[in-house]
């Protein structure tokens, strides 16, 4: 036998059907109870908490018969619960999780139900996680909203929550997987990144995705942006010589829906070249004067090529980097 | 009745309209190849789907509540069976042939556009026409551009509209509300057909090989 009451309430457990004036002891988990919280036979606690639950057993006074005995679970009726709904396998259909924002400390029973216009849809839950259910698309581009109901009940009390949306609000994919990033032999300003379209994504030809990269070097905080509507890899052709990057890729259908979650975040740094050993007065002179026409000869051909950049920041920073070597180059004249 | 004419003048002007030939744009797409103009029409539709957007929330506005609530969700009602509907079953979608995925979206907003031009004769408020009127002017852009593609590749083009578009006045709204609902369902077909559009011709652009173009060409004698 299992009593169910809320945190706070009074409590009055009768001892089975023995008279109120019995003698009767009453034990929680097999410690004995002490007379003060008795009122006759029945046993009266007042105001509970958690730490309150357990077994309760009434116990005749003499014999030591057992005549009642209960489960006590204190805890608390269901907030409204948090459901969320995405497509993260368009067109296939969508899922929606949900969770409690608060724990109820007793079991909970969830029902979900999919209505389309007028008709009910079942939404079959998933094993893995729980508090999960997908639904498969039956027509596409539908004009009619999708509402999903989600109603939590316990022993203590009922609560709900409703979303409603289009098909296309909800589309978001998972993160592009397998994200790579490596040093390009002989350019010390380049990476080469390539990533995979997410396993969930059902279709790519018919629903393609663009994807949008950020990379940064560690010691700074502000992100470059590149979005790409097109293939799966891109070089940096920008980065900060010798610097380790730290780089991630999201990705959208092309014309629907809302952007990924950020990749994992990979990180390399663009090649250099093996230090030279300078041993004589002449080699250091010639080092010095080669250093010194590298600045005056920037290769700005290899920092701006045509088709490796696609994206107004990263041309800004073209522009910017052109610039700045334009300015350097007027110095040492 | 003096509303009898209005609508047999709007009926009218409906079936004039819809049924303009389609211009001689076919020799350019000819020459850009079926490819580039399947990207042009792409290209179109997802700047209509923007364009619409605004657009759309205007017109709800001006229509006021409850349609301009972001979350009015009125069942379908029967009469709103007469706009065509982008809906379709998955398998369906994904075999339709070539001809048929092009005379679908060319039916569509050939009466969509039909529709559209009615609800532009009514509205009361000069920018809000001026706006559908500019908007009107795309979407017949549109509806010749799919017409180039699908000339360019050797497809004939539906004739008339699919069926006669129910003209607007055969089943006119017997009171205001349910004359903005109609507005409402209008726009909504409209904004789903533009996504929908978006993905029929990302499905062309990978499957219209340019081989067959040049083919068509040298049949022709080019």
């Amino acid at each position: 036998h299992i009593q169910y009451e809320r945190v706070g309430a009074d409590v009055t457990m009768k001892c089975g059907s023995m008279d109120w004036d019995a003698a009767v002891t009453w034990t929680a988990n097999g410690t004995d109870i002490d007379e003060s919280h008795l009122n006759g036979s029945y046993l009266i606690l007042k105001n509970v908490d958690l730490s309150q639950s357990g077994q309760y057993s009434c116990y005749e006074g003499s014999s030591w018969h057992l005549k009642y005995q209960t489960y006590l679970r204190v805890g608390t009726p269901p907030k409204e619960p948090v459901l969320m709904c995405r497509s993260n396998n368009y067109p296939k259909g969508f899922y929606c999780s949900w969770h409690l924002p608060t724990p109820t400390y007793i079991p909970n029973s969830f029902n979900i139900s999919v209505i389309h216009g007028t008709k009910d849809m079942v939404c079959e839950k998933d094993a893995v996680p729980k508090n999960r259910c997908h639904i498969r698309y039956l027509q596409l581009f539908s004009t009619v909203k999708y509402k999903v109901t989600l109603t939590v009940t316990n022993a203590l009390g009922k609560n709900f929550t409703s979303l409603t949306f289009d098909e296309f609000a909800i589309v978001k994919p998972d993160p592009p997987e397998n994200v790579v990033a490596k040093p390009v032999p002989n350019n010390p300003r380049r990476l080469e990144v390539s990533w995979q379209n997410p396993s969930s994504w059902p279709d790519p030809e018919s629903f393609p995705l663009k994807f949008f990269l950020r990379y940064r070097p560690l010691i700074l905080d502000q992100w470059q942006h590149v979005e790409l509507s097109d293939g799966t890899s891109h070089t940096i052709t920008d980065a900060y010589a010798g610097k380790e990057y730290i780089i991630q890729v999201a990705a959208k259908d092309n014309d629907i829906g809302t952007w990924s979650d950020w990749s994992v975040a990979v990180h390399a740094t663009p090649w250099t070249e093996e230090p030279k050993h300078l041993t004589t007065e002449a080699q250091i002179t010639e080092t010095t004067s080669a250093s010194t026409s590298s600045f005056m000869a920037p290769p700005t051909t290899k920092i701006c090529d045509k088709g490796a950049v696609v994206g107004s920041g990263a041309v800004a920073v073209c522009w910017t980097a052109g610039l700045v070597v334009a300015a350097y180059s007027v110095l040492f004249i | 009745s003096p509303t009898g004419d209005s609508w047999g003048i709007f009926t009218f002007l409906c079936a004039a309209l819809c049924n303009l030939p389609a211009l001689p744009a076919l020799n350019c797409s000819e020459e850009l190849g079926a490819g580039q103009s399947i990207q042009q029409t792409y290209d179109l539709t997802r700047y209509l789907e923007h364009q619409l957007r605004t657009l759309a929330g205007t017109y709800l506005n001006y229509l006021g509540p409850p349609f301009n609530e972001p979350d009015f969700n009125p069942p379908r009602l029967a009469r709103a069976e007469r706009v065509p509907s982008a809906t379709v079953d998955l398998d369906l979608w994904r075999g339709l042939t070539d001809n048929a995925r092009l005379a679908a979206n060319y039916r569509a907003y050939s009466r969509l556009l039909c529709y559209l031009r009615v609800l532009d004769g009514q509205v009361g408020m000069a920018e809000l026409r001026h706006r559908l009127a500019h908007f009107c002017a795309s979407l017949q852009g549109l509806v010749l551009s799919i017409g180039g593609v699908m000339s360019s590749l050797g497809y004939p083009l539906p004739t008339g509209p699919a069926g006669t578009p129910a003209p607007p006045g055969a089943a006119t709204a017997p009171n205001d509300f349910l004359k903005k609902m109609d507005d409402f369902w209008l726009l909504k077909e409209l904004q789903t057909w533009l996504w929908r559009s978006a993905k029929d011709f990302n499905r062309l652009k990978k499957k219209v090989p340019p081989a067959v173009v040049t083919l068509r060409l040298e049949a022709r004698g080019f």
